[in-house]
C-alpha cells in the first residue's frame, strides 16, 4: 500500500492519457470544438447574444438552435430577423451584446444592416477579408458563420448518432454475453443482420421516401445501423468477464443477475467500448458530410460543412469553399480518431505496466 | 424439518458428479462431455478441515465450486447441514450461500478492480441485509484487522496491494458475513514463498478463533499435510484414497498416493534417492481410460486393473480404491502399515524393472 | 583448477521508467563452472529471471545492462584461448552463442514454442542456425533429440504442432531445442513451475540424465528450494537485485547463514505438523524495486538487523568459510 491518494481506474487512465503529447493536443481540439458548437450562436450570428428590450431581457441568438426559442416578442414587434436597427428604433433604451463576428449562417448579411457595413459580396468576390474571414459563398453567405454554426450540426450528428448506437449496441451485446444460450444466438444473428445493411443507402432511400427529411433522419439511421461494432466488443466483454473469479465471488456472495451486470460486468465492460465509440463519432461526422457534400444533406440555406463543399463543387474557382471545410473536416476526423487512439492506449490493460 | 443433529456432518457430498458438454457443430450438437468430476463422496464434519490433493485437471477445484453451485452439478447429492443444496433455490439458496463462502487462488481475478475494498467487503453484508451501515463499518474493520490489515484499506482499491494482500482482502471478503464453511480453493499457490507462511498461519487462525470448517484445495503437498485434519487425493475426477492426514502420509497405500509424495522435491540432506517416477501425462477428462483410470500410468497394473474400476477398500477411517492394495490389504489382515510397506516395495520393484519407465505420452486432445 | 564457463562480475541491469530507475540486478556476481549446476534461487521481483536474461542480452526494454561484465569461457576445443564478455560482443557474434553455446529453457512452455510451426521445424531451425548442415540432416538431429529427451513416439511427433502436446511434452521439446547444438551451458528459466509435481518430477529426472550423458552445465533459476536441494551443486540465493548468500547445494541446507535463507527455509511446514505450531514467517513482504530499502535490503524483515548499521551501508559479500559466502555480518557461527 503507498502513501499516494488512492485512484480509481479512471484516474490511472487519464494519468496515462496526459503523458501523450498528441493525445492531449487531440482532446483539446476536441474540446474546442465542443466549445465552439455549444457557443455557436455567440461566436456569429445576427442576433444579440444577450439584449434588453422594452424592460426586459432576452437571448434571440438561441433561435439559432431553435426557431421555437427565438423570443415571440420580436417577431411581434416586426423585427423580420434585423436587429441592430430595429432594436434601436423601437426602444432607446435597449442594449445588446453582439456575437463576436456580425454574419449570419444562413442569409447574406445586407448593406448597412450593421451600420456602416457593407453587404456580403457574393460569387467570386467573395474572397476572404476583413469583414468576412473565410470569404462567402456564392449566395454571399459568410463562410466564417456557416462553419461555426456547421460545427454544432456536426457534434450534433456524431454525439446523437453514437449516443443511439451506443445504447442499442450496449444492450444488445451485454445480453448476448451474458445470458448465453438462445439470447445470445438471436441477439448475434441480428447483429450479423444489422451489418449487412449500407447505411449510406439506406440514408438515400429515406430521403427519397419521406416528404420531409431532416437531419434528425439521418441521425437516427446512422445511430440505427453503426451499434453492431460496439455490440460485438460488448458481447466478447461480457463473455470473458462473466467467468471471471470476482463474478464467480458475487455471485457466492448471493449476488442476482441483475446486481452483477451493474455493479461487476458492466463498470468493467465499458472501457473498451469508449474506443469505438469515438471512432464512431468520426465516422459518423464524414457521413453525413459525405451526403451533404453529394447533396443530399439538409436542404439549404444549411449551415453544414458538407454542403459548403457541395456549393464548391459548382464554384471550384472559390477555393475558400473547399480549403476551410476541408481542413475542418480533416482536422476533426484526425483529433476523434487520435483521441480513440490515446483512449484504447490508456485503458488496455495489456499495455499497462506488468504485475508481479 | 428434521433438527440437524450434532453428530451429522456439515458438509455430505455423496457420488456427486460434474460434467462439461463439448459441443460441435454448427447446431452445436454435444458429441460428448468432459468428466470431471466422476463420483466423488465424502463427508467433513464440523469444525474439521478436509484436504484435497490432486494435480491440475483432476477435478478439485470443480468439486470446490459444485458444492457452491457456483458450478452446477449433473448428479449425485450434495448436504449442508442435513439441506438438500442441489434441490434449493431462490431465496433459500441465498440463505445457504451466507452460510458457505469461498476463497479463490487468483488474488488479481478474485477482486473486482473497479471497487474499493469498502464495497468489496460490504456487498455481501449488503445483499443479506445484515446490519446497519454503522454496524456494517465496525463488521468490515474487525474482518479486515482479522486478517492483519488496516481500516485504511477500506478506501482503496485493490490494485494498490501486493498479491498476499490481496488474498487478505479475499479471506476478509468471505469471513465478513460470518460463514461456517469455507472452500478454499488453492488459497496461497500464486503467492511468495515467505508469504505462503503468513497466509497459511492467518487460515489456521481463523479457523480457531471462528469454529470455522475448511475444505483446502491444493496441490502443495506438505501444507495440505499441516492444515487439515484428513485428506483425499484426486486424480481425473475421482477420489482414489482418503485418510486422516497423519494417517495418509505416513501409510500411502494408492500407487499414485506413492508417486506423488515421491515426486515432491524435498529438502532432506544428502537426498538423491530413487525417485517414483511416473510414465506419460494425465489422460484428458473427455476421455478417461477404462476400468481403474490411473492404470495406463501405474507400475502395478494388471489385467483386473484394466478391466473393472476398482470398488472402496476401508480399514479405520483409511479408504484406497486400488485392486492391488485391497489384495495386499487382506494379505496382510487388515494391517494398514504393514501393506502401506509391502505397496511401497511393491512400487520400487516394478520401477527398477523398467515397469513405469517406458513412456506411454498421451496424447492431447487436439480440440 | 580450470577456468569457469560463465563468470558474471558486478552486473548491474536497470529498468528506466515513468517510476524512475528500478534496478532489477544490482551488482551480482556468479561463477558457473564447466558441467556444474548453479541454481538461483529468490521469489518472484528478485531479478533471477532478469540475471538471466541477461547473460544472453535479451532483457526487453525499458531494461538496460548498465555495467558489469560477463564472461564466456573458451569452447571445449579451444581451452586456453581469452574469454569473451557477452556484454559487448556485438549483436551477430552473439547470435552465434544465442542457441549455439548458449541454449535457454524458458519457464511457461505453452507460450515459448511457436504454434503455427510443427515441433519438428523449431528444433531443426535452432539446428540450421548454427551449423552447416542441410534440412535432411536438421530433420534427422531433431529426431535424435527427441528421443535424448525421451518424447514418446518421436517419428509421429517431429510433424505434430505444439498444441498436440501436454506442458511436459512442450518442455522437453523445448529442451530439445536448447541442446540443439550441444551448447555448454544451459539456461532454464523455470523450467518446472508451470507443470504438476509427477511431470516436474520426470523433467529433473531428464535434466539429471541430460547432464550426466552430456555434461552440460546448467544455471537453474527457481524460487523452489527443493528442486534446488534435488538437482544443483552450488546455490546462490538472490534478494532485491543482490545475491544475499552462495554456497555449495549440501553446504547451504545443512547451515545456512543468512537469515533470508534461514526464514526460507523455516518457512516450510516440517515433518511436525501442526504439532509444532505456526509456521515460522518472514514478516512483512518483498520490497518493490521503487522502495528498496537503503543499506542491507533486507533489514526491515530481519530479525537480527541492527540499526543504523544495517540501513547505513551494504553489507560486504564475504566468505565466511571455504566457498560458502554470505552479505550478512551477523551471521551465526557455524555448528
Amino acid at each position: 500500500m503507498s502513501e499516494t491518494p488512492s485512484r480509481g481506474f479512471w484516474a490511472e487512465a487519464w494519468a496515462r492519457l496526459v503523458r501523450k503529447p498528441l493525445a492531449v493536443g487531440a482532446l483539446c481540439f476536441v474540446g474546442l470544438l465542443a466549445a465552439v458548437a455549444v457557443l455557436a450562436p455567440a461566436i456569429a450570428g445576427t442576433k444579440p447574444v444577450l439584449c434588453r428590450y422594452k424592460g426586459r431581457i432576452y437571448a434571440p441568438c438561441l433561435g439559432y438552435f431553435h426557431r421555437s426559442l427565438e423570443p415571440a416578442i420580436f417577431a411581434r414587434d416586426r423585427f423580420r430577423g434585423t436587429y441592430p436597427q430595429n432594436l434601436r428604433d423601437k426602444d432607446p433604451e435597449s442594449w445588446a451584446i453582439w456575437p463576436l463576428v456580425f454574419q449570419d449562417p444562413y442569409r447574406a448579411v445586407r448593406e448597412n444592416e450593421w451600420p456602416g457595413r457593407p453587404a456580403n459580396p457574393a460569387k467570386g468576390d467573395g474572397h476572404p477579408n476583413r469583414l468576412n474571414l473565410f470569404g462567402t459563398d456564392q449566395y454571399g453567405v459568410d463562410v466564417f458563420a456557416k462553419m461555426v454554426h456547421g460545427t454544432t450540426i456536426a457534434l450534433l450528428v456524431g454525439v446523437v448518432s453514437m449516443g443511439l448506437a451506443a445504447t442499442i449496441g450496449i444492450l444488445v451485446g451485454a445480453a448476448g454475453g451474458y445470458f448465453g444460450g438462445w439470447v445470445d444466438m438471436l441477439s448475434s444473428r441480428v447483429t450479423e443482420v444489422v451489418m449487412c445493411v449500407p447505411p449510406l443507402v439506406l440514408i438515400l432511400a429515406f430521403i427519397a421516401i419521406l416528404e420531409k427529411p431532416t437531419i434528425w433522419h439521418t441521425m437516427a439511421i446512422l445511430g440505427a445501423t453503426g451499434w453492431t461494432g460496439i455490440a460485438r466488443l460488448t458481447r466478447g466483454e461480457f463473455l470473458r468477464l462473466r467467468q471471471s473469479e470476482f463474478v464467480m465471488a458475487a455471485r457466492a456472495a448471493g449476488a442476482g443477475p441483475l446486481r452483477i451486470i451493474l455493479r461487476h460486468v458492466l463498470p468493467n465492460a465499458l472501457a473498451p467500448v469508449l474506443v469505438p465509440v469515438t471512432f464512431g463519432i468520426a465516422s459518423a461526422i464524414l457521413a453525413e458530410t459525405s451526403l451533404s457534400f453529394l447533396g443530399f444533406g439538409p436542404p439549404p440555406p444549411s449551415a453544414s460543412w458538407g454542403s459548403l463543399l457541395n456549393d464548391a463543387r459548382s464554384n471550384l474557382s472559390m477555393w475558400w469553399l473547399v480549403v476551410f471545410p476541408g481542413t475542418a473536416i480533416f482536422l476533426t476526423v484526425l483529433a476523434y480518431n487520435l483521441v480513440g487512439e490515446g483512449l484504447q492506449e490508456a485503458t488496455d490493460p495489456r499495455l499497462r505496466e506488468a504485475r508481479k | 424439518m428434521p433438527q440437524p443433529d450434532d453428530a451429522a456432518p456439515l458438509v455430505d457430498v455423496a457420488d456427486l458428479r460434474t460434467h462439461f458438454p463439448v459441443r460441435r457443430g454448427l447446431l452445436r450438437r454435444t458429441v460428448g462431455s468432459v468428466r470431471a468430476v466422476d463420483g466423488v463422496s465424502f463427508t467433513i464434519r464440523r469444525g474439521r478441515t478436509l484436504g484435497l490433493v490432486g494435480e491440475s485437471g483432476c477435478g478439485k477445484t470443480t468439486v470446490g465450486r459444485s458444492i457452491l453451485r457456483l458450478v452446477e452439478p449433473t448428479g449425485g447429492g450434495v448436504r449442508f447441514d442435513g439441506r438438500d443444496v442441489r434441490a434449493t433455490g431462490g431465496r433459500e439458496l441465498r440463505a445457504l450461500r451466507r452460510r458457505m463462502q469461498i476463497v479463490f487462488q487468483d488474488p488479481y481475478g478474485s477482486l473486482n478492480p473497479r471497487m474499493k475494498v469498502r464495497a468489496i467487503l460490504e456487498e455481501g453484508l449488503v445483499i443479506h441485509r445484515l446490519g446497519t451501515p454503522a454496524e456494517r463499518q465496525a463488521r468490515m474493520t474487525r474482518a479486515l484487522e482479522r486478517t492483519g490489515l488496516t481500516p485504511a484499506a477500506l478506501d482503496r482499491y485493490p490494485h494498490e496491494f501486493s498479491g498476499g494482500q490481496r488474498q487478505r482482502i479475499a479471506i476478509a471478503r468471505a469471513i465478513v458475513i460470518e460463514p461456517e464453511f469455507l472452500v478454499l480453493d488453492e488459497p496461497i499457490s500464486a503467492l511468495d514463498v515467505s508469504i505462503q507462511a503468513q497466509v497459511v498461519n492467518l487460515l489456521v487462525e481463523l479457523r480457531e478463533q471462528l469454529g470455522l470448517t475448511y475444505l483446502f484445495i491444493s496441490h502443495d503437498l506438505s501444507v495440505v499435510e499441516y492444515v487439515s485434519d484428513d485428506v483425499a487425493v484426486m486424480y481425473l475426477g475421482r477420489i482414489v484414497e482418503s485418510a486422516p492426514a497423519e494417517r495418509l502420509y505416513a501409510e500411502p497405500l494408492h500407487p499414485y498416493t506413492l508417486a506423488l509424495f515421491s515426486a515432491v522435491p524435498r529438502i532432506e540432506p544428502g537426498r538423491r534417492s530413487r525417485r517414483i517416477v511416473l510414465a506419460g501425462d494425465v489422460p484428458s477428462p473427455a476421455r478417461p481410460p477404462a476400468g481403474c483410470r490411473f492404470h495406463p500410468r501405474c507400475p502395478l497394473a494388471e489385467q483386473v486393473c484394466r478391466e473393472s474400476s476398482p470398488p472402496a477398500t476401508a480399514v479405520d477411517g483409511h479408504l484406497v480404491h486400488c485392486h492391488v492394495a485391497a489384495r495386499e490389504l487382506e494379505r496382510a489382515g487388515g494391517g494398514v502399515a504393514a501393506t502401506a510397506a509391502a505397496m511401497a516395495r511393491l512400487v520400487e520393484a516394478a520401477q527398477a524393472a523398467g515397469a513405469g519407465v517406458s513412456p506411454t505420452d498421451e496424447r492431447r486432445d487436439g480440440a | 583448477m580450470t577456468a569457469p564457463l560463465l563468470e558474471i562480475r558486478d552486473l548491474v541491469t536497470a529498468f528506466h521508467t515513468p517510476a524512475g530507475r528500478l534496478p532489477a540486478v544490482d551488482g551480482v556476481s556468479l561463477t558457473i563452472d564447466r558441467g556444474r549446476t548453479l541454481g538461483l534461487v529468490g521469489e518472484s521481483g528478485c531479478g533471477k529471471s532478469v540475471t538471466a536474461m541477461s547473460i544472453l542480452r535479451l532483457v526487453a526494454a525499458p531494461g538496460v545492462i548498465e555495467s558489469g561484465r560477463i564472461l564466456l569461457g573458451p569452447p571445449r576445443d579451444a581451452v586456453g584461448a581469452a574469454a569473451t564478455d557477452l556484454v559487448t560482443l556485438p549483436e551477430p557474434r552473439l547470435r552465434e552463442i544465442r542457441g549455439g553455446r548458449i541454449g535457454m529453457i524458458f519457464q511457461e512452455p505453452m507460450t515459448s514454442l511457436n504454434p503455427v510451426f510443427t515441433v519438428g521445424d523449431q528444433i531443426a531451425e535452432a539446428v540450421l542456425l548454427h551449423r552447416p548442415v542441410g534440412r535432411a540432416a536438421a530433420r534427422a538431429r531433431a529426431l535424435e533429440l527427441l528421443r535424448l529427451v525421451r518424447l514418446a513416439d518421436p517419428e509421429r511427433r517431429l510433424d505434430e504442432y505444439p498444441h498436440q502436446l501436454s506442458g511436459g511434452m512442450r518442455q522437453r521439446v523445448m529442451i530439445a531445442i536448447a541442446l540443439a547444438c550441444d551448447p555448454d551451458l544451459v539456461v532454464a528459466d523455470e523450467p518446472t513451475t508451470a507443470l504438476d509435481v509427477t511431470i516436474q518430477a520426470q523433467i529433473l529426472e531428464l535434466l539429471a540424465e541430460l547432464r550426466r550423458r552430456l555434461g552440460t552445465a546448467i544455471l537453474l533459476i527457481t524460487h523452489d528450494l527443493g528442486v534446488v536441494a534435488e538437482t544443483c551443486d552450488d546455490v546462490a540465493v538472490m534478494y532485491a537485485g543482490r545475491i544475499v548468500e552462495q554456497a555449495p547445494a549440501a553446504r547451504l541446507f545443512a547451515n545456512p547463514l543468512h537469515p533470508y535463507t534461514i526464514g526460507l527455509l523455516g518457512a516450510r511446514p516440517g515433518r511436525g505438523g501442526r504439532a509444532a505450531g505456526p509456521l515460522r514467517t518472514i514478516p512483512g513482504m518483498v520490497p518493490p524495486p521503487q522502495l528498496f530499502p537503503s543499506g542491507c535490503r533486507f533489514h526491515p524483515r530481519c530479525g537480527v538487523a541492527r540499526l543504523p548499521d544495517c540501513a547505513a551501508a551494504v553489507p560486504a559479500f564475504l566468505e565466511v568459510e571455504p566457498g560458502h559466502f554470505v552479505r550478512c555480518p551477523f551471521t551465526r557461527p557455524s555448528t
